[in-house]
């Protein structure tokens, strides 16, 4: 209820930027980043409308759509990469749809689970233990694409019904039945280094804190990310290290590359965790690196409001935790993407800036 | 020097007496209001300030009992679950919606060993959900508030559950967690627009979205009031905020005073904050002392028309009572001057009166104040032989008919009965014109009645002469004249004493 309360409040706000989005935003599944629309889009934004993009970056208002669900009563099993608040985000768009679910008489009974830190082998583990469980449906957002992909595969072939979800899709070719989360990783890669090598001045160095080893979203940023800095002769990156979805690891490793590269100018974080650690090592060294990332950590969030991070690519994991068990009740009951649901549903990610962090804090924590 | 009581001295009295005693009344009154509405705005600060203490400290006390039914509830699920010797994770989630029901905890989960949560619909691992789990070892309740994405913020209890073993696997929590907009709810009250409340954080933060009136609204109640209160006072706050210790503020803005009290919320680190708009309550206060006073005015204005009219239709009432007395008093004044100087046979003046009559005519003459006075004396006839041979009736009535004679003819003039058969008349102005037509007339009735056996006087009359120095000097000379008149009534038949 006081999530609706507060949309209220913003719907009227979330309805202009829809507007003001729609023209300029470069996140649509249409486009391909662009560096300049990526740097106009931030200027554009800066003054009164960049209000309106934070504000619609996050959509909590979600109901569920006209499908009929067979059952009365679905089990599901889902595992993602690692513990961590991300995942806890998508979580309650989960719990939301499940409730909706609950009142229209439906029961949805779910697990949700990961292990401590990030891990294909653990992954392997808990999809082996599932699959004797008789789970309506099994999700999984993919720890490593090249081992777990197989995996699903046979898994498929076994006439288990599996989905992928949140961040992290399985590799092209695989046989899961849809995927339900960032479609655009290389692209929010691309973008937060554009929005980097503009305020670098397209020239310095920079390193790259990328996430789990073989996680598909973290690489798939780091790739873009790489990508953009090839095109900008006098940028060069001089670090890439994987932190493993750990904070106090991003924070060691960005400890240790400044003390490398005393000169750096840039960190590009590709996860939700490596922008904290980096930015709590650049405060604590008192570095003026410019430090890009994902997601929307509270500290982070915090970091910043307060100039230390430069920018964050938040993505909406409430609508990708609803859209999960909205899709997953329509593969349980045997259906294929089409007109129900899209092969890859599509959830966005929007850059926001130092002026965008208190609405941010305000919508998603109600902090002050 | 005495003051001499008059009527109008009375009444002026009465009067000013009046006006200054309605005085009186109406300045008591408007003193009296006066100091109402100065020593109400008085009590205003201190009533307003055990007011909110009262209000923040139930309110506080309010949540305090909502942890502790909360933890006792938690208590007793788990004790229910111990005792239900479950063996699956759909046997625990049955369970756990069974406990739903019966002790309303609608967000009741349990934390096994591994830290996965669970719920009646969900199981997952929760260790970066919930804070609590932090600690490797959980060895007492745990209250906190925990920030959630995408909405408000929520009270976290949680409790180790150190027995607590379902199929084989140990738990080592129980928690729920209560939305902090339901508590708000629990604590609404009915004062909107001017006591307002919320729960805040110990660095000022507010927890609840509720708004504390309109300057320090949502904000951070430090970062608000820096710019309304001095900088030591806003320290002191922030250390009691700190410490868990309660204090008020009292500070304006926009021209209104506000005041505000916190109290400590105990086991969570809340501060209860309550405020309340002095402002609005002296505007309430004042409109009410407003229409008191105005029903006073009218009260006296009530007064001072009645009193007005009650002393009026008094003072008349006692103008009338004191004329009448007045008018009672001349007129009884004037019978006994009557009674003194009247003959009670005749009625005329009698010789008391002619005597003061005399005295005021001497008074004049002597001022050279009067021109014009005669005198006339009257002698009755065989008055004595009368009385000797018919008796006193008959000389009664034949002094009676002589008066009347004397009173007819000089119609002009004051008549007195100086003696048994003597009266004098003494004429001025228009009786002394005409004394000696009066004389002639008479005399000649008189002569008429000598021959008829009735009614003889002899008259004898003078005037006064420069000469003269008294009214005695004239009257002896008429008296003499009537001595020899009566010579002449004897000679024509007139009776006589021998």
């Amino acid at each position: 209820m006081r999530n609706h309360l507060r949309i209220k409040r913003f719907l009227p706000i979330m309805l202009f930027s829809t507007f003001v989005l729609a023209s300029c935003s470069f996140n649509t599944p249409e486009t391909t980043s662009n560096v300049k629309e990526a740097a106009t889009a931030h200027e554009d934004t800066a003054g009164s409308g960049s209000a309106n993009s934070v504000s619609s970056a996050v959509d909590f208002d979600h109901e569920l759509d006209d499908y009929k669900p067979k059952k009365d009563h679905y089990n599901f099993y889902f595992t993602y990469k690692t513990i961590h608040p991300w995942w806890d985000a998508v979580a309650l768009g989960m719990e939301d749809a499940q409730r909706q679910f609950l009142e229209k008489g439906v029961t949805i009974t779910y697990e949700y689970m990961a292990p401590e830190a990030a891990s294909a082998e653990d992954q392997k583990k808990r999809l082996s233990e599932a699959k004797g469980r008789d789970f309506d449906v099994i999700g999984v957002d993919v720890a490593d694409d090249a081992i777990i992909s197989p995996i699903l595969d046979e898994m498929v072939d076994s006439g288990i019904k599996i989905m992928t979800f949140s961040s992290s899709d399985a590799s092209e070719g695989c046989k899961r039945i849809a995927y339900v989360g960032n479609t655009h990783n290389y692209e929010d890669g691309v973008d937060l280094t554009e929005a980097l090598c503009e305020k670098l001045g397209y020239k310095g160095k920079v390193a790259i804190l990328v996430g789990s080893v073989g996680a598909p979203c973290h690489e798939d940023r780091a790739k873009g990310a790489k990508d953009t800095i090839a095109k900008y002769p006098e940028m060069e990156i001089v670090a890439t290290e994987y932190d493993m979805d750990s904070v106090d690891l991003a924070y060691d490793l960005t400890i240790q590359i400044l003390k490398d590269n005393p000169g750096l100018d840039g960190i590009i974080c590709c996860n939700m965790s490596n922008p904290v650690g980096a930015a709590r090592a650049v405060t604590e060294t008192g570095s003026s690196t410019v430090i890009v990332g994902m997601d929307h950590d509270q500290e982070a969030l915090h970091y910043l409001k307060d100039g230390v991070i430069y920018c964050l690519g938040v993505q909406d994991c409430y609508s990708i935790g609803f859209d999960t068990i909205q899709t997953a009740v329509k593969i349980a009951d045997g259906h294929k993407p089409g007109d129900l649901f899209e092969e890859k549903t599509y959830e966005k990610t929007t850059v926001i800036y130092q002026e965008d962090a208190a609405i941010m804090l305000e919508l998603l924590y109600g902090d002050d | 020097m005495k003051t001499l009581i008059t009527r109008k001295n009375f009444i002026l009295t009465a009067v000013v007496g009046s006006i200054l005693l309605m005085a009186m009344i109406i300045l008591n009154a408007i003193l009296s209001s006066r100091q109402t509405v100065s020593a109400t705005n008085a009590a205003v600060s201190e009533v307003s300030s055990f007011y909110l203490e009262a209000m923040a400290d139930r309110r506080a006390k309010t949540i305090t009992n909502l942890i502790n039914n909360n933890f006792d509830h938690m208590g007793k699920a788990v004790a229910y679950i111990n005792a239900e010797n479950i063996k699956s994770e759909e046997e625990l989630r049955a369970n756990l919606g069974k406990i739903k029901s019966l002790l309303s905890l609608d967000r009741f989960a349990l934390v096994d060993d591994d830290e996965i949560v669970h719920t009646q619909y969900t199981t997952y691992t929760g260790g970066s959900r919930h804070a609590f789990l932090a600690d490797e070892e959980m060895e007492e309740k745990n209250v906190s508030t925990v920030s959630i994405y995408g909405s408000s913020k929520q009270l976290c209890l949680a409790a180790p559950t150190p027995d607590l073993t379902i199929a084989g696997k140990r738990y080592k929590a129980s928690f729920v967690q209560i939305d902090v907009g339901d508590i708000v709810d629990l604590l609404a009250f009915e004062d909107e627009g001017r006591t307002y409340f919320g729960l805040y954080s110990k660095k000022g933060e507010n927890i609840t979205d509720t708004e504390l009136g309109p300057y320090i609204s949502r904000h951070n109640l430090f970062a608000a009031l820096k710019d309304v209160i001095d900088e030591n006072t806003l320290n002191e706050n922030r250390d009691n905020f700190s410490n868990a210790v309660e204090g008020s503020i009292t500070f304006t803005a926009g021209g209104t005073e506000e005041t505000l009290v916190y109290v400590p919320v105990e086991q969570t680190d809340w501060m209860m904050v309550v405020l309340i708009r002095e402002s609005v309550i002296q505007d309430r206060i004042r409109t009410i002392s407003e229409k008191n006073l105005a029903t006073n005015k009218r009260q006296i204005a009530f007064t001072v028309i009645f009193s007005a009219l009650f002393f009026s239709v008094l003072l008349f009432m006692l103008k009338a009572l004191s004329k009448k007395d007045l008018d009672a008093e001349k007129a009884n004044s004037n019978n006994f001057k009557n009674m003194a100087n009247t003959d009670s046979l005749t009625g005329v003046r009698n010789k008391h009166a002619y005597s003061e009559a005399e005295a005021l005519l001497n008074q004049r003459i002597r001022q050279n104040d009067i021109d014009k006075l005669g005198v006339v004396v009257c002698d009755i006839n065989g008055l004595k032989l009368a009385n000797d041979t018919l008796g006193h009736a008959a000389g009664d009535k034949l002094i009676k008919d002589a008066c009347s004679l004397i009173c007819e003819y000089f119609t002009h003039g004051a008549v007195y009965r100086i003696g048994g058969d003597e009266f004098v008349v003494i004429l001025q102005e228009k009786g002394f014109d005409t004394m000696h037509e009066v004389i002639e007339d008479i005399n000649r009735v008189i002569e008429d009645n000598i021959k008829k056996k009735e009614v003889v006087i002899a008259i004898g009359h003078s005037e006064l002469t420069k000469d003269d120095q008294l009214v005695h000097d004239v009257f002896e000379r008429a008296d003499k004249m009537m001595y020899q008149r009566k010579q002449e009534l004897k000679q024509m038949g007139a009776p006589t004493r021998g």
